[in-house]
This record gives C-alpha cells, structure tokens and sequence, in this order.
C-alpha cells in the first residue's frame, strides 16, 4: 500500500500547492538586489535567486505552471497519438500508411524549428508551450498504440467480438484500449518527466514562460547557470522535479499491475 | 546486438586513432562566439573583426579616445576631397611571400566597393569616388564629398590583389599580412593561428557555455578567457588564486529604446519617468559586480566626442511617480509596456528586475523574450514599445545621424525608434557639415546633451572588458574596444606545475 | 526482402520531401531576415536589395521552393549565408562527431540497461531491483543542461579523469555520451525489465527451467532474444530525441555535431544550413529506422508477411 499512498501524497501536494499557490501569502516575485544567490538560512531556507528572489516561494508558484503544463499537454498528446495509432493499426490499409507518413515527418522534424515559428507567429505564453510540445508530444504514444494494437488485434477476445458484431468504435475502446495502458501508462509516466524539462529548454527560444513568472523547469535551467558559485539554486527545484517523477512512475507501476490483474480475472 | 556492439567500438577506436596528442607549447584562447567569417570583405561580427585584426593589417587603427592613428599608412589631407594615404616603408609580407603594395590597398577596396560583390562595407564607403596608385607606397583616395572623419572608415583588412583576382577562398584559408598566419580549421569549434615572429601556436576555441569556459580555465585546457561571462563568474574567478584577472573600462553601450510613435512612450515625461525609476547604481552593483559604469551617452567621456559633464537621471521614484500623474496615470490607471528582450540570461535577468522597479512606480511592464533572430527582426522593424540592447564597438560619430536622424527610419538606416526631431537633425547635420574636428566635436557634445534630454533612449551602462588567464600568462594586454590585440605580446610562463598536468594529459 | 528494403526505400524519398517542404515553408516564415545577417545593419536599401535579388529571395515563396528542390535533385545544398562555406562541406565536418557522439551515448546506454534490466527482472521486488529503478527515474529527471555540467565538475574538475569539453579522443567522448545516453539508458533498462519480466512467466521459460537450464542461462537464451524487438522499436523511436538532446549537450560541451550547428543557424536565420541540416538530421533518422525495421523484420518474420509490398 506504500507504493498507492506515498505517491499520492507527492502528487497531493504538487496539486495542492498548484491551485492554492496564487492565495498563498508569499511573495515569489519580490525582488531584492542585495539577496542575490544568497544561500539558504533562518528565514529563508531555500536562499534566493539569481535576482534576489525567494527561491522557496517560487518554487511553490513554479508548480502550478509545470503542473499545468505538464497534464495539459500530456493529457492532449496521449489522447490524439493513442487514438491515431489505435485508429491506423486497426483500419490498416491507407489510412495507416497515411499514418506512418505523417508520424515519420514528424520525428524527423527538429521541434526546435516549431517552437521558434509558434513563439514568433503566435508570441509567447503557456498556451504556445502546451501546443508546441504536444504536437510533437504525439507522435510516440501514436507509435506505441499502432505497435500494441497490430500485435493485439488478432487476439482472440478481440476476434471473438468482431465475430459476435462488435462496431469498430467498440472494438477498439472496449476491448484494445484496456489492453494497451499498461505501457502507455509508461510511456505517459516518463512523458511527465521530460515535458516539465522541455519547458524549461522551450524558454530558451523564448517560448516558455516569460519574467517574472516561475516554473520548476525555468528555475532548474536558471540555477544550472550558478553551478559553480551558488550550487542551492538547482537543487530544490531539481528534487522537487524528482519527486514527482518518481511518485508518477511508482503510481504508474502500481496501476499497470492493478490493471493487469484486471484483465487476467476479467479474461478466465 | 554483439554485431551492434562491435560496430559501436571499431567507431570508438577510430576516434581514439585519429586524435592527436596535446601539444605542449600551444596557447589556448576560449571563445564565446564563433568567427563566422574570417574573410574582412564580408565579416560583419564583433568575433570575425576580432579575429581578422591578427590575421591582416588595415591602414588605419584608433588610438583611446577612437581618433583615427596611423597603422599600415600615414596620411594626408591633400584637398577636402582628396587623402593620400602613405604606406609604411617596413611593412611585413603577406602570408604567401608576396609583398603587400599600393595596388593591392586598391584591389582590396575596388573589390568592397563593386555593388555586384555584395560586400555589408560597401555603404560605409560610397563617398570614395576614386582610389589612384601613383607608386607602390602611395594609394590616394579622391571622394565624392569632403569628410573629415574619412581615415576612421578604412578599417577593412588588406588582401593580396593577385588572389583577389583568382577569388581566392579567404574565409576558408585567410591569406593576409597581420602578425598571425591561419594554419587550420580542424573542426568549426577551433581554429589554429600562428604569430610569425616566435611560430607561437595560438588556438582559438569556441566554448558557448560561459560555466564550461570557466571550468575548462580552471583545469588549464584553456589558458585564458575574455568577457562574455555571468558577472557572478567573474567575481569567483577574481578570488581564485591560480587564475589572474585584468578589467578595463569599456565602450559597449547598453540601453533602454523606445518607440517614439507609441501613444504612451511617445510621450517625454513617461520616458523621463523611467529614467528616473531604474535604479541603475544598485544594478551595477548588485547584479553586475560593478563590471559596468553608469553612461549618459552612447560615447564614454574618454571618446573624443565624449562628456564627462553630462549629468544623467537619478533614481527618484517619487518624482518618476510625479512625472506618470502629470501625463495622467495613476495608481488606479498604471501604464502598461511590453517590454522586448533577447532570451540571454543577463539581459533576461536585467529585464525583470527594470520590470520590478517600473513597477514600484505604477509602470505594469510585461516582459517577451525572444530568441535572437526574431528579436532582432522585431526590432528592426519596429515591432516594439520597449527593449534593451547595446551597441557594441562604435568608433566614428557619424553613428549619430544613422541612429537618430530623421532620415534614418529604416530601411534606411537605425532609427528604429522612428524619433523625429528637428533640433537633433539639425546638430547632427552641423557636425557633419564641420571640417573643424574641434567644433565637431563641440556640436557632438551639444547633441548628446541634448538625447540626454529627449530621451530617445534611456542609456544604461558602459559594460567594462574583463580578461582571465591562467597565473602564468603574462604580456597581455587588455584593448579599451575588447579585441584580441594581446595575443601578439602574451607568453608563456613555463612552471612545473604546467609540465606535470601537460604530462598527465598524454594518451 | 528486397521488396520490403524498396518499398521502404520509397518512403522515405516521401519522407524527405515532406520534410523538406516544411522546414523551407517554416524557416521563411518565421521573422527574421538573412540579408540582414549578410550585409550587417548599416547596409543602404539599395544594396540589399540587389543581393535580396541575387540570391533569389525576393521571388515568391513557392517558386523559392521550387528552386530549392530543383537544387536539392543536383544534391546542391548551397553555401552558408553567415561563412560563405559550402553546406556540405560544413555537413561532412561536422557528421562524424554527432555520429561519435551518438555512438557513444546508445553504447553506454546498452551497456548500463541491459545488465540493470535483467537483474532487476530477474531479483524483482528486492533491493537491486529497487536500486535500478530508482536509477532510472533519477535518470529520466535530470535535464541534461544539468547533468552536463555536474559530470563536468565530478569527472573533469575534481577526478581530473576527463576533459572538460571539446572533441580529442576517447576520454573526450565520455562524459558528453553519458549526459546524451543517461535519459536513455534510463528508459531502457526499464524497457528491458518489464520485457524480460513478461517473457519469463510465459510457458517456454517454465520449460527451459524444468529442463534444468539455469536461470541466468535460460535468460540470455530465450527471454532476451523476446526482449529485443521491442527495445528495438525503442531505439529507432529514441533516436529522434537523442538528436534533439544532442543539441543541448553538443552545445555544453563545445561537441562540433550537427545539433549545435543546427541550432546556432537558426538563430542566425542561415536557411541554407539550416535545410542542409534537416534533411541530414531526417536522412539518418530513416536510415536507422530501415534498419531497426529490417532487422524487425529478420527477428520475426510475421511483420515481413503482414507488410503489403
């Protein structure tokens, strides 16, 4: 029951400070020049930031913006890229080789290039974030789904329903999805990882989020720039960043054999 | 998977045969940016022109107040329209073996001035109208109008006229007489120099990352840095006792602009008013480590048209709060400003704290970052209320109309902000009207008092020059524009502590 | 087979061309001007737009387009608008050491997940499989503009074992293919875990084992040529993120790659670098996967027959 509870609890908390952040009496955006890098103490005991920033605050505001994001563009890309690769693999035909077309383009294309022309076409924001990362967020859980289901479909529950004159539609969610989550369940946990990180490179090409507002991924690439003179400014936001990672996946193992036992009595 | 393994390591092994060990006698110089192009015609960077001083020579260099002074010629003025331009009667021999003569000054300078080779310096030099050869000591310049400040502009590198003809590929294999001789380009990331008067090796290395630079200077890969670092950097490094430090002030000028067709920073007092609300003394020295001076011009006092008497805005919140109610803005009604920026870390941090201090006084400041080649265009085409840049490596005053004339809208010159104003047309018009250096520089004066006033841009700071090398390099010396001129005096000093890392880093 | 290879092959000319089209239609869209690159900003008017016109750019975009493909038939990438040097040229410098790079970085990748993965599966719920999987996720958490520099500190600064950067042999290699191949190495070995995990309840195992093959013997045997086809697919899906985190480490550790040269052209709006550039990135991407596919399709010969060719 450890592995159910000790992440949620992460997760609670992440959550919690994501939507009650803003009411907080904290003042992340306070700046004051003469706490530049200053290391953590008494008062504050996450020290300050390249600008005289109250890291611990921040930190609290920043979940909500990679809290956001993170969902938000996990939430869309797995949808749209489960659904296109479940939709591929099972018509086959043209659609699917339309499919794989489209999805090789896609990983060939260097996402850098889509972030710059969104950030220019459309200015930064949050919003072009979101968008950005999850057209080429989709891709690998279209890939993931297509595989699964070109290895599932002949199974025998599946062929049975098509026999009993199951729709395609009912098919597909009722009796493929169920067996794919488990490794897009994967897939998603690590996903969360990389797009609180990818966040943080997207700023870079000034599409993420734009000063004074904070974000876990903004302020670990901020703090690797102190390295060497002020090494605290990367760790909070960095532990914090590995904490949620791990409270996903371990969530995410506990689901995969919570659905895999699932499945095994549903199907004897 | 073995078969994969196996193909993996003969790669790694082959990587392992083709490197090549360490020479002992090699300085190294780290390199934020790369020097895009090391052909002088077309180089338009701060790096390449950096680079090219080494590799050619010009007729003409700047002494510290950025007066022209001679270099490869010493010149006279012969008529307003006429400079005749005497080359030095040593000179060193180009790079091939061929002496460097009057004709080649020409052919190199025939070449940037033909409208079909599409040289980026053709537009500085249009006012030649005709460059004669009368002996190979003797190039004479005939202009088509007088201008006194013509010397300043021959600052392009002398190429050999015969390979010139040949089209020799200079960016790919420069062929100059300066003190250094280009042997290779291993990869894009390092280029080999070699000063001819002692065949000492000089590698430069590019190192984008400012904290990687610093560790590779700590480890003794490199033996010396120059600028481009975080100010926290500098002021680590400066404890840090293998490693010696030269600062000097320098000419690079940050600032505020502004478009001066926006209905809200169109206007004077909410210019005024955030001049008054940066607090730019904590900034320098908080953030900066005071590697910067307070400017209240684009030239530093030291410049010959520079003012050491202007007296620029104070930090005085309440009257910059004074200033926004007089234009109608209060509490209850804040200004609003976008304010645009390059997403390099420094200006970034600098913005958000301007945005913090406009904020104190009633300024809401919103802040879009870009990456550079967007920025840029945007600036450029006026896409902006507010942003901060710096101009970096201004010699002649001549900027003056180019920035802030009428006639400079672009495309047609600088005036990004589109300031229209008739009282600095007119002094930029007297001062290049001005054959008298002194009164010109009089008139520069007036006018810059005068920016001071209007406020087309709210000037920051003058960033300064910092040098770090290992302990022991010695000779060089720092340049009050940043080039890399040291590296024709630094040396060596050898140590055993340098033998024995040198040793320990063979393969 | 040779069908398979040709239809494949067909593809990817597909490929290439549609992203060919995107990265030219993108690279002009986004603000940002190369003749201001080129002739520096105190040009007059007059002369950018004699080079605007000489260099084609002042033509509409699609006919631009069509130029460039003409071009690209004569294997024609052009020449850099910042250097003047031949893209090409810049290509073939700078191609080996990405290809070293990523080398590297899949190597130790495989090198740490496959032991990690199967020792894990094969002591699952113990404290080596906890280990390995807590090594995993620190893996996948740490960005790379992160674990670049901390290598650089832990392995450069303070072991004095490696370099700090640059390119200059193998021990240059290291550190740079262990920031690139961390992430992977990570999602790897849990890959590889889950993998060998399903594989060693099925029957055949349980047979192998009652014939009296040892446990680690009968996992080398069956459970990981099961195992294999779906780090594969991994590999050849990865590889695209591998180049995308290239750009992040070639830049930290002065790497003279292909990302690096990416990125700094388009900052610098070098279209032809830029283009020259993609199309290399997504010539390499569907050469490994056309090898991923037909080795796919040699481990089990169900996918040849189910391709229409």
């Amino acid at each position: 029951m450890i592995r159910l509870w000790v992440p949620l609890f992460i997760l609670g908390v992440w959550s919690v400070m994501a939507i009650i952040g803003p009411a907080l009496p904290i003042t992340p955006n306070h700046i004051d020049l003469t706490q530049i890098l200053t290391t953590p103490s008494a008062t504050a005991w996450l020290g300050y930031d390249d600008i005289g920033r109250s890291i611990g605050d921040r930190l609290i505001v920043g979940a909500r913006t990679s809290f956001l994001v993170a969902f938000s563009v996990v939430f869309i890309a797995s949808i749209v890229g489960s659904c296109l690769g479940i939709i591929g693999a099972y018509w086959g035909g043209w659609v699917d080789h339309l499919l794989i077309r489209i999805i090789d383009i896609f990983l060939a294309f260097p996402g850098i290039l889509l972030a710059i022309a969104l950030a220019g076409a459309m200015g930064p924001g949050i919003e072009n974030v979101v968008l950005a990362l999850a057209c080429v967020g989709w891709v690998g859980y279209a890939r993931l789904a297509r595989s699964q289901v070109l290895a599932i479909k002949e199974a025998d529950h599946v062929t049975a329903a098509r026999a009993l004159g199951a729709s395609s539609g009912r098919i597909m969610f009722r009796h493929l999805l169920p067996l794919l989550s488990a490794p897009l369940i994967i897939e998603l946990s690590f996903g969360v990882a990389s797009i609180v990180i990818a966040e943080a490179g997207l700023s870079f090409l000034g599409l993420g989020v734009q000063p004074p507002d904070a974000s876990w991924g903004s302020m670990i690439r901020d703090g690797t720039r102190y390295m060497l003179v002020a090494p605290h400014v990367v760790i909070a936001p960095g532990v914090a960043l590995m904490l949620v990672v791990f409270a996903i996946n371990v969530l995410g193992d506990w689901m995969r054999d919570w659905l895999d036992v699932k499945s095994l009595t549903r199907e004897r | 998977m073995a078969l994969h393994s196996a193909i993996v390591l003969t790669i790694l092994t082959l990587t392992v045969g083709c490197s090549e060990p360490r020479s002992d006698t090699t300085l190294r110089f780290g390199l934020a940016n790369t020097p895009a192009n090391l052909d002088p015609r077309f180089a338009t960077d701060a790096t390449s022109a950096r680079v090219n001083r080494l590799l050619y020579s010009r007729l003409i260099d700047f002494d510290e107040a950025a007066r022209p002074v001679p270099s490869l010629a010493t010149w006279e003025q012969i008529s307003p329209v006429h400079y005749r331009f005497f080359l030095q009667p040593t000179r060193q021999p180009f790079h091939h073996g061929a002496e460097l003569t009057a004709s080649d000054v020409k052919a190199t300078y025939d070449f940037v001035l033909d409208a079909s080779n599409h040289s980026p310096h053709r537009s500085a030099l249009t006012l030649i109208s005709d460059i004669h050869v009368p002996t190979d000591n003797i190039v004479d310049f005939y202009l088509n109008k007088p201008d006194r400040l013509f010397p300043s502009y021959l600052v392009i590198g002398i190429l050999p006229a015969n390979l010139i003809r040949t089209n020799h590929p200079f960016h790919e294999h420069p062929i100059g007489n300066g003190a250094f001789t280009f042997i290779d380009r291993p990869d894009d990331t390092h280029w080999r120099l070699m000063r001819q008067v002692d065949r000492q090796y000089v590698e430069l290395l590019r190192i984008p990352d400012p904290t990687v630079r610093v560790l590779k200077l700590l480890a003794g890969e490199i033996d010396m840095i120059q600028n481009d670092l975080p100010p926290e950097l500098t002021a680590y490094l400066d404890t840090d006792d293998k490693i010696s430090i030269q600062r000097r002030q320098g000419a690079n000028f940050s600032y505020l602009g502004f478009n001066l067709q926006d209905p809200v920073v169109g206007q004077h007092r909410i210019r005024e008013a955030i001049a008054h609300a940066i607090d730019r003394t904590s900034i320098i020295h908080h953030l900066l480590h005071d590697t910067a001076h307070p400017a209240n011009a684009m030239f530093p006092p030291k410049h010959w048209v520079g003012d050491a008497t202007l007296s620029g805005y104070d930090y005085n919140p309440t009257r910059a709060r004074a200033l926004l109610r007089q234009a109608g803005f209060d509490e209850a009604h804040p200004v609003r400003l976008t304010y645009k920026t390059s997403t390099d870390p420094i200006r970034l941090r600098v913005a958000t704290i301007v945005q913090d201090q406009l904020a104190h006084v009633g300024i809401d400041v919103s802040i879009q970052s870009h990456d550079w080649g967007t920025f840029y265009g945007d600036i450029k085409a006026g896409r902006f209320q507010m942003y901060s840049l710096s101009w970096v490596g201004l010699k002649t005053p001549d900027i003056f109309r180019y920035v802030f004339h009428s006639s400079s809208i672009p495309p047609r010159g600088a005036n990004r902000g589109r300031f229209i104003d008739t009282q600095s047309d007119r002094l930029i018009e007297q001062a290049q009207a001005t054959q008298d250096l002194h009164r010109k520089s009089e008139i520069y004066r007036r006018l810059q008092a005068h920016l001071l006033h209007v406020l087309p841009y709210v000037p920051l700071w003058f960033e300064e020059h910092v040098f770090l090398a290992r302990r022991n390099i010695t000779g060089y010396v720092l340049s009050a524009d940043g080039n890399y001129d040291g590296l024709l005096t630094v040396t060596r000093r050898p140590t055993s502590t340098q033998l024995t890392r040198q040793e320990s880093h063979q393969p | 087979m040779t069908k398979f290879v040709l239809a494949r092959l067909a593809s990817a000319l597909l490929i290439i061309f549609g992203v060919s089209c995107l990265v030219f239609m993108l690279m002009h869209l986004i603000p940002g001007d190369p003749i201001d690159v080129m002739l520096g900003e105190t040009a007059h008017p007059t002369d950018k737009d004699a080079l605007r016109k000489a260099m084609g750019l002042h033509l509409p975009l699609h006919i631009q387009l069509l130029h460039y493909l003409q071009r690209l038939l004569h294997l024609d990438l052009g020449t850099s608008i910042h250097s003047g040097r031949a893209v090409t040229t810049i290509l073939l410098e700078r191609f080996p050491a990405t290809l070293e790079l990523g080398a590297g970085a899949i190597t130790i990748a495989m090198l740490v997940a496959f032991p990690l993965g199967i020792f894990a599966a094969l002591r699952q719920h113990t404290v080596i499989d906890a280990g390995a999987m807590a090594f995993a996720l620190t893996g996948v958490s740490i960005p790379n503009f992160w674990l670049g520099p901390l290598l650089i500190m832990g392995g450069a600064l303070w072991l004095g074992w490696f370099p700090v950067s640059g390119r200059n042999g193998l021990l240059s290699l290291v550190l740079p293919a262990l920031t690139l191949g961390t992430a992977m190495a990570a999602i790897l070995s849990r890959m590889i875990r889950s993998a060998v995990l399903e594989v060693i309840h099925e029957d055949f195992i349980r047979t192998a084992q009652a014939k009296g093959l040892g446990a680690t013997q009968t996992v080398f045997r069956h459970a990981l040529r099961n195992a294999l086809l779906p780090v594969l697919t991994l590999l050849g899906l990865q590889f695209g993120a591998l180049l995308s985190g290239a750009v992040i480490t070639e830049t930290i550790f002065s790497w003279p790659g292909i990302g690096s040269l990416m990125i700094e052209a388009i900052q610098q709006r070098d279209y032809p670098i830029v283009q020259g550039t993609i199309l290399w990135i997504s010539l390499m991407y569907i050469g490994i996967n056309l090898v991923t596919d037909v080795l796919y399709a040699l481990a089990d010969p169900r996918i040849r027959l189910r391709h229409p060719s």
